[in-house]
C-alpha cells in the first residue's frame, strides 16, 4: 500500500515496528554495549539478547553473549553438563533424535512431537490475537504445540487446530464444546506455578469488548479465575472431569497442569490414576500476564527441584512409563530443556521465551494499562499492531531451530543418540556453585 | 454485632520527592536531527515525525524528549530499544541508595507501593531475583493443589482469621469436681492481625512520629511498644501502647495512668518483674530480650514468664550472627520439647521487612512480628549508613511528616500485608493463623529440596 493510502496511525505503527526490528537486531550486536537496565538475575541481559539473536538466525550466538545460564545462583543456573571424552560422542549428528511421545500408555492416540518442548499456555487476554496466530503458525511448522491457555479458541487459530491444546480452566472462560472437540490435546489447569493457589487473574483494563465477548464476560471488568476447581476435592472428582472431556473428544489426549506444592509427587500419581496422558508440573518462577508479587516468589516449589521428586516417584510406583511428564516455570535457554530432562522430565514447556524472541524485556507491566508496549501482552488495538503474525512465527521457528542445533549438539557430546536417552540422567550433570551470584 | 476486621485503605502519595527506578538519557543534538530526518521522511506529517516510543507519557512534557519526565518512566526500555543511540536507560544511583544493605531498594520500592496505595503489588511476567539464598529467600510456603479454606475466594466472603492471642494460657483444663473447671491462669487478649509495631529508633523520636505511630496502632487495634520513659516525655496514653521497662524506667513507670495491656520488660530482672506485676496486676508480662539459647528461655519460662519478645537485629541476624529464621525455629523448638509451647506467646522482630516474611516468620514458630525498619520506610525515612541497631542506626524522616498523612502510610501497609497473608494462607488451604505457627511441614526450605534432588549429582556438597 503507498504511503499517501494509509492512515497517520498505518504510518505510526509501521515507523515504530521498523524502529523496533531494527532495535532487536541491532543490540545483540553489542555495538552500543548491552542496556543498561536490562535484565535480571534470572534473565540477564545476555541471556534477552541472545534470545533475539538467535530468534533472528537460528543459530546459537558466537559474539560472546551468554546463552545457556543466568545469574539466579541456583537451580538451573548451577548445573553444568558433564561430558565423557570425545571418542564416546555420536559421530552422525544427523542421526540424533529429539522427538518425544506425548502419550505412552498402551491405548489411546499416538502423538510424537519432533522437539522435545511445545508452547505454554496463554490466553486470549493476556496476549494478544497476533501472536496467538504466531506461536499457532509456529507449532504448525515445526509440528508440534501451543497451547490457547484459558480465554477462548479465536477463529484465526482454526486453520492450526491439530498443533494447538486448548485448556479448561477453574473460571471455564471460552471453554465450549467445540474448542474441545477441536483439540488433540485437552489441558486442565489446576495451578499456575507464577501464582500457585490462587487462580488467574485478568486485569479489567486488558478485557477489551473483543475479550469480554471471547470470555463471555462484560467489557473492562476484571475477571478472575477462582481458585481451585469448585467441582474438584478428590482425584475421583478430577477422574470425571478427564471422563466428561473423553466424552466429547474421545481422541483427545489430556494433560494435567499442577503448580508445585510440597506433595507434588503425590499429586503427580493422583492425575495419572485419574487418566492423564501428560502430567504438567509449572514451577513457581515462571511466567505470568499478572500475579502478586508475593506468590512468584515465595510459594511452591522451583521447577527444578519438582521434577526429581515427580520423577523418581513414579518410577518406584512403576508408572512412569506410562505417563508423559513435561515441566514449565523459568525454563529458557536450550541447556535448560536439556537439564530439565536430564533431572526426570521428558520434555519442556516454553513460555516466557517465546515472548522474548518476539522482543519482551521482562519489564513486568504486562498488566499494566494498555498492557506490553511491545504489542506482546497487550489486546490494545494499536499496540498489537506492533507484532506482524508471520514475523513472528519466522522469530519463533528460529528459536526452536536454535535450541533443536544446541540440543542435537549436547546429545552428541554426550553420546546420546536420542533426547528420550537423557531422562533421568542426572549423572550426566555436575553442579556448580555461581562466584559471586545474588 | 460481629464486625469483620478491616482497615480503610486509601491512596497516600509520598511526601517527599522519590528517585525513580530509572533515569532517561537523551542525546538531544541526536534528537534533534532525528526529528529533523523525520519530518522530511514522512514530508512534514508531524503527528507521524513526533509519535514517541513511549506509551507511558516519559517524552510527554512540553518539549518531548528534550526534557523526558523520568517519574513516568517504567524501565520497559522500548525507546533505547527503538534508538540505540539516542535514548540510554540507566538505574537511578538516588535510587539505588535508598534503604540499606538489608532493606535494599527494592524492597523500599514495595514498602512505598503498600504504603501509598493499599494494594497488593502485581505485576506481569514472573519473579526476576535470586534463585534462592540466606534467610528468608531460601524459604518457600506450601500450596494445596484442591484445598482451600472456603469457595468463596479470600477477599470476598470467605474468612480467614488472621487474629492471635497473646498471654499465657494453661496446658490444659482442670476440675475441681464433675463439670467444675477449676480456676485457671489464663490471661491472654487477641489482636486481629500477627503484627505489632516495636520500638522507633531513637534518631527519629519525635511528637509526630510517636502519634501517627500510636494512631495507627490504635485504628488497627494492634500495639505500639514505646520505652516507658519516652511515653512519659511525650504524654502518649492509651489501651494500644506497651511500656518497655528497664530498672532506670521505675519512675516513669508510676506515671502510666492506664492499664496497658502488655508490658514488656527489656532484659531479665527479677525484681523489676515483681515489682511490675504488683503494680500492674492486669497487664501480660513480655521479657524481651536477644533470641537466647535454649537453657535460657526455659529458665525464664520456670521463671514465671508466659510472653517472650526475641529481637533480631534490624538485618535480622541475632545470636552468633544467625539469621533469625533459624533462631525462631531454635526457640520454638525448645518450648515443643520441654512440651509447654502452647502456654507461651513468642512475639519475634528484626529483619522483618516484607510481606511475605510475616507468614515465613509464623511458620518457623513465631505467634506474632514486631515491625521496625519497614514501618520506617513507609513514612520514607532515610537509613544513613548501615541501620542495624535502634540506638545506633541514624534515620531522618521527611520534614513535611504529619500525623494523619503517616497514620494513613502505616495503615495502608498494614492492610495490604494484611491482604499477602491472607494470600499465602489461601493458597496453603488454612484458614486461621494460629494454626500456620510453627507448621514447618508447610515450609520448604531449599537446602532441604537442594538436596533431596541434587545429592547424588557431582560436584553438589551441603
Amino acid at each position: 500500500m503507498p504511503d499517501s493510502a494509509k492512515t497517520a496511525e498505518q504510518i505510526i505503527t509501521e515507523k515504530h515496528t521498523e524502529s523496533l526490528r531494527q532495535g532487536f537486531h541491532l543490540w545483540p550486536e553489542l555495538k552500543n554495549g548491552v542496556p543498561p537496565a536490562l535484565g535480571d538475575a534470572r534473565w540477564t541481559a545476555d541471556l534477552i539478547l541472545s534470545t533475539w539473536l538467535q530468534a533472528e538466525t537460528g543459530t546459537p550466538p558466537v559474539n560472546g553473549l551468554e546463552h545457556r545460564v543466568g545469574r539466579s545462583g541456583g537451580g538451573f543456573d548451577v548445573l553444568d553438563f558433564k561430558f565423557p571424552s570425545p571418542d564416546r560422542r555420536v559421530s552422525s549428528p544427523e542421526a540424533i533424535a529429539l522427538s518425544i511421545p506425548l502419550n505412552r500408555r498402551p491405548y489411546d492416540r499416538r502423538i510424537e512431537i519432533p522437539i522435545p518442548f511445545y508452547g505454554a499456555g496463554m490466553s486470549f487476554g493476556s496476549i494478544s490475537e497476533q501472536v496467538m496466530d504466531a506461536r499457532a503458525k509456529a507449532a504448525k511448522a515445526w509440528k508440534t504445540f501451543t497451547c490457547a491457555g484459558e480465554g477462548g479458541y479465536p477463529d484465526s487459530l482454526l486453520p492450526y487446530k491439530e498443533h494447538v491444546i486448548t485448556q479448561v480452566a477453574t473460571g471455564m472462560f471460552g471453554v465450549r464444546e467445540e474448542t474441545i472437540q477441536h483439540a488433540p490435546i485437552v489441558e486442565f489447569k489446576y495451578a499456575q506455578g507464577a501464582k500457585p493457589g490462587l487462580g488467574g487473574h485478568l486485569l479489567g483494563d486488558k478485557v477489551t469488548s473483543s475479550v469480554a465477548s471471547m470470555r463471555e464476560s462484560v467489557p473492562w471488568v476484571s475477571l478472575f479465575s477462582p481458585f481451585p476447581f469448585h467441582s474438584v476435592y478428590s482425584v475421583e472428582d478430577h477422574k470425571k472431569h478427564v471422563d466428561w472431556v473423553k466424552t466429547i473428544n474421545p481422541e483427545a489426549l489430556v494433560s494435567v497442569k499442577v503448580s508445585t506444592p510440597t506433595d507434588i509427587d503425590m499429586v503427580a500419581v493422583g492425575s495419572y490414576y485419574a487418566g492423564a496422558h501428560i502430567i504438567h508440573i509449572d514451577g513457581s518462577y515462571g511466567g505470568t500476564g499478572a500475579a502478586p508479587e508475593i506468590a512468584k516468589k515465595n510459594i511452591a516449589m522451583p521447577i527444578e527441584f519438582a521434577i526429581p521428586k515427580v520423577h523418581r516417584y513414579l518410577s518406584q510406583e512403576g508408572i512412569r512409563d506410562e505417563v508423559v511428564l513435561m515441566a514449565s516455570g523459568g525454563i529458557r535457554t536450550a541447556y535448560d530443556v536439556a537439564k530439565v530432562i536430564a533431572l526426570g522430565a521428558d520434555g519442556a514447556i516454553l513460555g516466557t521465551t517465546e515472548l522474548v524472541a518476539l522482543g519482551c524485556t521482562r519489564c513486568g507491566n504486562c498488566e499494566r494499562g494498555r498492557g506490553c508496549p511491545f504489542g506482546l501482552t497487550t489486546t490494545d488495538p494499536e499496540l498489537s499492531q506492533l507484532v506482524d503474525p508471520e514475523w513472528a512465527a519466522e522469530r519463533l521457528g528460529n528459536l526452536y531451530r536454535s535450541f533443536q542445533l544446541q540440543l542435537s549438539d549436547l546429545l552428541r557430546r554426550l553420546g546420546l543418540a536420542s533426547i528420550r536417552d537423557l531422562v533421568g540422567r542426572t549423572d550426566l550433570l555436575t553442579y556448580r556453585r555461581q562466584a559471586g551470584a545474588r | 454485632m460481629y464486625q469483620r476486621y478491616h482497615l480503610q485503605t486509601s491512596l497516600t502519595p509520598e511526601i517527599a520527592p522519590f528517585p525513580n527506578r530509572t533515569r532517561v538519557e537523551v542525546n538531544k543534538p541526536g534528537l534533534a536531527l532525528h526529528l529533523l530526518k523525520e519530518l522530511i521522511r514522512y514530508r512534514g506529517n508531524l503527528k507521524v515525525a513526533l509519535s514517541r516510543p513511549c506509551v507511558y507519557g516519559t517524552f510527554s512534557g512540553p518539549v518531548g524528549g528534550f526534557a523526558p519526565v523520568n517519574s513516568k518512566c517504567v524501565g520497559c526500555l522500548r525507546c533505547t530499544i527503538e534508538h540505540p543511540e539516542m535514548v540510554q536507560v540507566q538505574l537511578n544511583p538516588e535510587h539505588q541508595r535508598l534503604g540499606d544493605s538489608y532493606l535494599t531498594p527494592e524492597h523500599f520500592d514495595t514498602i512505598c507501593y503498600e504504603a501509598r496505595t493499599g494494594r497488593i503489588p502485581v505485576k506481569g511476567a514472573g519473579y526476576r531475583g535470586p534463585f534462592g539464598g540466606e534467610g528468608w529467600d531460601g524459604m518457600w510456603t506450601d500450596m494445596s493443589e484442591i484445598v482451600r479454606p472456603t469457595r468463596d475466594g479470600i477477599h470476598g466472603r470467605e474468612f480467614i482469621s488472621t487474629s492471635v492471642d497473646i498471654g499465657q494460657r494453661p496446658p490444659f483444663l482442670n476440675f475441681a469436681g464433675p463439670g467444675a473447671a477449676s480456676e485457671q491462669s489464663v490471661q491472654t487478649f487477641s489482636i486481629p492481625l500477627p503484627v505489632l509495631f516495636d520500638v522507633p529508633p531513637a534518631s527519629v523520636l519525635s511528637a509526630e512520629l510517636l502519634h501517627a505511630l500510636a494512631q495507627a496502632a490504635r485504628e488497627a487495634e494492634t500495639l505500639l511498644v514505646v520505652p516507658a520513659r519516652v511515653l512519659k516525655q511525650f504524654a502518649l496514653q492509651g489501651p494500644q501502647l506497651v511500656p518497655l521497662a528497664s530498672r532506670e524506667d521505675v519512675g516513669a513507670l508510676r506515671e502510666i495512668h492506664f492499664t496497658p495491656p502488655l508490658i514488656e520488660l527489656d532484659g531479665w530482672d527479677e525484681t523489676l518483674f515483681r515489682e511490675i506485676r504488683a503494680r500492674f496486676p492486669e497487664s501480660t508480662l513480655c521479657l524481651r530480650q536477644d533470641f537466647a539459647a535454649r537453657q535460657e528461655l526455659l529458665k525464664h519460662y520456670d521463671a514465671g514468664i508466659r510472653v517472650f519478645h526475641l529481637a533480631a537485629n534490624y538485618h535480622g541476624r541475632g545470636r552468633e550472627g544467625r539469621f533469625i529464621a533459624d533462631l525462631i525455629r531454635e526457640a520454638h523448638g525448645a518450648f515443643v520439647e520441654k512440651g509447654c509451647r502452647d502456654e507461651v506467646t513468642l512475639l519475634g522482630s528484626g529483619g522483618i521487612i516484607a510481606a511475605e516474611h510475616v507468614p515465613k516468620a509464623i511458620i518457623c514458630g513465631l505467634d506474632a512480628i514486631a515491625l521496625d525498619t519497614a514501618l520506617l520506610a513507609a513514612l520514607q525515612a532515610q537509613f544513613v549508613g548501615e541501620c542495624l541497631e535502634g540506638k545506633k542506626s541514624r534515620f531522618r524522616l521527611p520534614r513535611r511528616l504529619t500525623v494523619d498523612w503517616g497514620v494513613q502510610r502505616l495503615k495502608n501497609l498494614l492492610a495490604t500485608w494484611r491482604d499477602q497473608l491472607l494470600e499465602v494462607m489461601g493458597a496453603m488451604g488454612l484458614r486461621d493463623v494460629r494454626r500456620l505457627r510453627g507448621e514447618i511441614g508447610r515450609a520448604m526450605f531449599e537446602k532441604d529440596l537442594e538436596r533431596e534432588a541434587f545429592s547424588g549429582i557431582e560436584g553438589y556438597a551441603r
